[in-house]
C-alpha cells in the first residue's frame, strides 16, 4: 500500500516536473542565429524577434516571375507595391496579398511609354508613385491611377557639371513634397527637388576622413603609382527613408565609416543618437574575411525605431530611437528566411517584408513574442510612458535575461518613482554608468539625510569620550609620578630613574 | 619592528633625499620592507580591480585573476631592477643590486597608501567626482617616479641628467631582456623537440 503511495507520489511529482519545465522561448526552429551584443562586445544569444512567416514569388502572385527586383514599398493605404526592375514593371498588391494591378507604362501626353530599369520607388501621404525610373534618367510621378503628373528629368543648375547625366536610383518624398534622389555617380550628397522638381541643391554630404596611413603611403609614392590609387572620394548613399517628421535616414556603404546610418535634418546635418554601448552599423564584430555591415536599405518604424538591412551577411538590424540594437535577425542561404541578395526592407502592420533580389521573393517575417513585447516596451518607452513599460520589460528579462536595454529601461523608470536604490542596482545589471550616477547621487543624499542626526550624534560621543581619556591618562600620569617620587628608595637607582624620566 | 615598516617608509616619502641617502649609508632600509610593500602592492592593485566603484571599474568581473595581478607587479619589479642594475654597472652606479631593490621598493610606498583609501572613496562617488579618483590615481603614479628617480638618483650618486638617461636606457634594456628572454625559451623549446625527436626515431627504427 505504501508503495503504492510512494509510486503515485513519484508518478505525479515527474509529471508536475515535466509540465513546470518552460517551453522553450525559441520553440520554432529558425535558419539563422539570433543575437544581440552585450556590454563587453560580445555576441550574446537571444531569442529569435522575427521569424519567417512565408515567401511569396511572383509566379505565386500569378504574375510570372520578378526579375531583379530592387525595391519594395508599403504604402500608408496598406497597399504594397513592388519594383520588378528586370521586368520594368510596377507591381502592386493589397494587404490581402492580391495582386491589383501592374504598371508597365504610362500615358505621356498621347504617347504610350514605359519605364527602363526602375530600381527606386516612393509612395507619399496621397498615394502618389514617385518612380526612379532609373535608365531613362527621370523621376516619373504618377498618380494612384496609374496617369502622369509629372516628370522630374535632367536638373539644370549651375552646380552641377556640363557633362552631368541624371541616373537616379532611390528617391523620397517629404511631407513638404520635397523630393529626394540618390543618384549614381553623385558624391556630393542627396539630390534635393523641389515640388515643381526644379533641382535645389544637395543634402547630407558624406565626409571625407583622411585615412593617415594612406596619407604617408601616398608620400611615397610616384605619380604614377598615385593615380592608380583609389581617390579620397565620399561613398554614395545607397538608401533613404523618411520619418513622419521629416527628417531623412540614410544609409551609405563606405567601408570603414562608423556612421553608415544618418539622420538628415532638414539642413542636411547628422542628428541620429548614438547613446548605445555601440555605434549604429551593424555588426560590431565580423569576420575579415565577411567583413562588416553593408546596409542597402532602410526603414523607419513606428515609435523611432528603424530597421537596417545588411546586405553583406543578410541581417536585419532594428534600433530605437536613441541607437540601442534591439534585435537582430536574418543570415544568408537558402533556406526560408534567409536571403541570397536582400534588396529592400518594409514594415507592414507588424510584420516585416524582405524582397530578396536574387530569389526574387519576398518573406514575411512575423514578430515573436519577444519581438513584439521588445517593440511594445520600446514603444512605451519612445512616448515617454516609462511607468507602462516596466511590466513589459519585465516580461522581456523573463525571455531573455541578458537583455541589457530592460534593466536600463526598469531602472529609468524606477528613478522617475525616486526609487533609487533599487534603480542603482538595475543601472548597475544594464551597466549603464550615467544613470547609475544620478540614481546614486540621490541614494547617497537621502541617506545622509536619513543617518545626519546618528552621525553627528556618535561624532560628539566620540569626542567627550576621547577628552574623557585624556583627562583620565592625564590624572593617572599624575599620580604615578607622584608616587614614583615618594618612593625612589624602594628600587634600584636604575629602576627609579626609568620610571621617573619616561 | 615599527621604525622599520612604518615610521622609515612613511618618512621616506616625504623627505626622500634624505631617507634614500640614510638608506644607502646608514643602512636604515630592510629587504624584507621592499617585499612587504611590493606585495602590499600587489594586494592594493587587486583590490582596486576588484573593489573599485563601478563608475571607475572598467574591468570586466569574468576575467580578473589574482594570480595574473600578481605576476604583473613582480615580474616588471624585477625585470626594472635587474635592467637598472645591469646597466648602472656598465655607467660608474655605485649602486648594489640589494640597494636598487630596495630604492624602488621604498618607491612604491605611494601607491599602497594612495590606492587603498582610494578604492574605499570611489565607491561612494558620483561620475562628476571620479575626477577626484582619477586625479589622486595620477598623483601616486607621479609620486612613485618621482621617488624612484630621486631614489636611483641617490642610491647610484648620479647626476639629474645622468639618472634621467639611465632611467630611459633601463627601460629598453627592459625590451631587450624580454626579448632575449623569449628568444632562449623559444630555442630551449626547439633543442628539446630536436632531441625528443632523435630519441623517438632511435625508438621507432631498432
Amino acid at each position: 500500500m505504501i508503495a503504492k503511495k510512494w509510486l503515485l507520489a513519484g508518478t505525479m511529482a515527474s509529471l508536475l516536473l515535466s509540465c513546470a519545465a518552460p517551453a522553450p522561448v525559441n520553440a520554432e526552429a529558425v535558419p539563422y542565429e539570433s543575437y544581440n551584443y552585450n556590454y563587453w562586445e560580445e555576441a550574446v544569444p537571444a531569442p529569435a524577434a522575427y521569424i519567417p512567416d512565408r515567401t511569396l514569388t511572383g509566379k505565386d502572385l500569378g504574375v510570372g516571375d520578378f526579375l531583379d527586383p530592387a525595391d519594395m514599398v508599403v504604402a500608408d493605404s496598406g497597399l504594397i507595391y513592388i519594383v520588378d526592375t528586370g521586368n520594368a514593371r510596377i507591381i502592386c498588391l493589397d494587404s490581402s496579398w492580391k495582386v491589383d494591378k501592374v504598371i508597365t507604362g504610362f500615358d505621356n501626353a498621347g504617347k504610350e511609354e514605359t519605364f527602363k530599369n526602375p530600381s527606386g520607388l516612393y509612395v507619399n501621404d496621397e498615394g502618389n508613385l514617385f518612380v526612379a525610373d532609373t535608365d531613362n534618367g527621370r523621376i516619373v510621378v504618377l498618380s494612384p491611377e496609374g496617369e502622369l503628373l509629372r516628370l522630374i528629368e535632367q536638373p539644370e543648375s549651375d552646380i552641377l557639371p556640363a557633362d552631368f547625366k541624371f541616373i537616379p536610383v532611390k528617391v523620397t518624398v517629404d511631407q513638404a513634397e520635397r523630393v529626394y534622389v540618390i543618384a549614381k555617380g553623385i558624391f556630393e550628397g542627396i539630390m534635393q527637388f523641389d515640388e515643381n522638381g526644379v533641382f535645389i541643391g544637395y543634402v547630407g554630404t558624406n565626409k571625407v576622413k583622411r585615412d593617415y596611413t594612406e596619407y604617408i603611403w601616398r608620400m611615397f609614392s610616384t605619380k604614377a603609382q598615385k593615380a592608380q590609387m583609389a581617390l579620397f572620394v565620399p561613398t554614395e548613399f545607397s538608401n533613404i527613408d523618411v520619418d513622419d517628421k521629416g527628417f531623412l535616414y540614410a544609409t551609405n556603404i563606405d567601408p570603414g565609416s562608423k556612421e553608415p546610418v544618418k539622420r538628415l535634418n532638414p539642413s542636411g546635418e547628422d542628428v541620429l543618437k548614438r547613446f548605445g554601448y555601440f555605434d549604429v552599423l551593424g555588426d560590431i564584430r565580423y569576420r575579415i574575411s565577411v567583413g562588416p555591415s553593408k546596409f542597402t536599405d532602410i526603414k523607419v518604424l513606428p515609435n523611432g525605431m528603424y530597421s537596417a538591412l545588411d546586405a553583406n551577411q543578410g541581417k536585419v538590424f532594428t534600433y530605437n530611437d536613441e541607437g540601442d540594437l534591439l534585435y537582430v535577425y536574418g543570415g544568408k542561404g537558402n533556406q526560408t528566411g534567409t536571403f541570397k541578395i536582400p534588396a529592400a526592407i518594409e514594415y507592414a502592420g507588424g510584420s516585416q517584408l524582405v524582397l530578396d533580389r536574387g530569389k526574387g521573393n519576398i518573406v514575411i517575417f512575423k514578430p515573436t513574442r519577444f519581438g513584439s513585447i521588445v517593440n511594445e516596451a520600446a514603444g512605451y518607452h519612445y512616448n515617454g510612458e516609462d511607468a507602462q513599460a516596466v511590466p513589459v520589460w519585465k516580461e522581456v528579462l523573463k525571455l531573455n535575461a541578458n537583455y541589457d536595454i530592460a534593466y536600463i529601461g526598469i531602472g529609468k523608470s524606477l528613478l522617475m518613482e525616486k526609487n533609487n536604490k533599487e534603480a542603482m542596482k538595475y543601472f548597475k545589471l544594464g551597466m549603464d554608468r550615467d544613470g547609475y550616477s544620478v540614481a546614486f547621487k540621490r541614494y547617497r543624499r537621502e541617506v545622509m539625510q536619513e543617518h545626519f542626526g546618528t552621525f553627528l550624534t556618535s561624532v560628539m560621543l566620540l569626542v567627550v569620550l576621547w577628552i574623557v581619556y585624556r583627562i583620565f591618562g592625564f590624572w593617572r600620569k599624575k599620580r604615578q609620578s607622584r608616587a614614583s617620587r615618594q618612593a625612589p628608595h624602594n628600587h634600584k637607582e636604575g629602576n627609579a630613574h626609568e620610571a621617573g624620566f619616561h | 619592528m615599527r621604525q622599520d615598516f612604518i615610521k622609515f617608509p612613511l618618512h621616506l616619502i616625504v623627505h626622500p633625499f634624505d631617507s634614500f641617502w640614510d638608506m644607502k649609508y646608514e643602512g636604515k632600509g630592510k629587504l624584507r620592507v621592499t617585499l612587504t610593500i611590493l606585495l602590499l602592492v600587489v594586494i592594493s592593485m587587486i583590490l582596486k580591480n576588484q573593489f573599485a566603484g563601478f563608475l571607475v571599474n572598467y574591468n570586466d568581473p569574468r576575467q580578473l585573476n589574482s594570480i595574473t595581478q600578481l605576476f604583473t607587479v613582480i615580474f616588471p619589479f624585477f625585470l626594472w631592477c635587474l635592467s637598472n642594475w645591469a646597466i648602472t654597472t656598465l655607467m660608474d652606479g655605485e649602486g648594489k643590486f640589494k640597494e636598487i631593490m630596495m630604492a624602488t621598493g621604498y618607491a612604491l610606498v605611494p601607491i599602497v597608501i594612495i590606492y587603498t583609501p582610494m578604492v574605499v572613496a570611489s565607491r561612494f562617488m558620483a561620475e562628476e567626482e571620479t575626477a577626484f579618483y582619477y586625479l589622486m590615481m595620477s598623483v601616486a603614479s607621479i609620486w612613485f617616479i618621482a621617488l624612484l628617480f630621486v631614489g636611483i638618483m641617490t642610491v647610484h650618486q648620479y647626476t639629474v641628467l645622468k639618472t634621467i638617461v639611465t632611467m630611459l636606457l633601463t627601460v629598453v634594456v627592459m625590451g631587450i631582456v624580454v626579448f632575449l628572454g623569449t628568444l632562449v625559451l623559444s630555442m630551449i623549446q626547439q633543442i628539446t623537440e630536436f632531441f625528443i625527436n632523435i630519441y623517438r626515431e632511435l625508438i621507432f627504427r631498432t
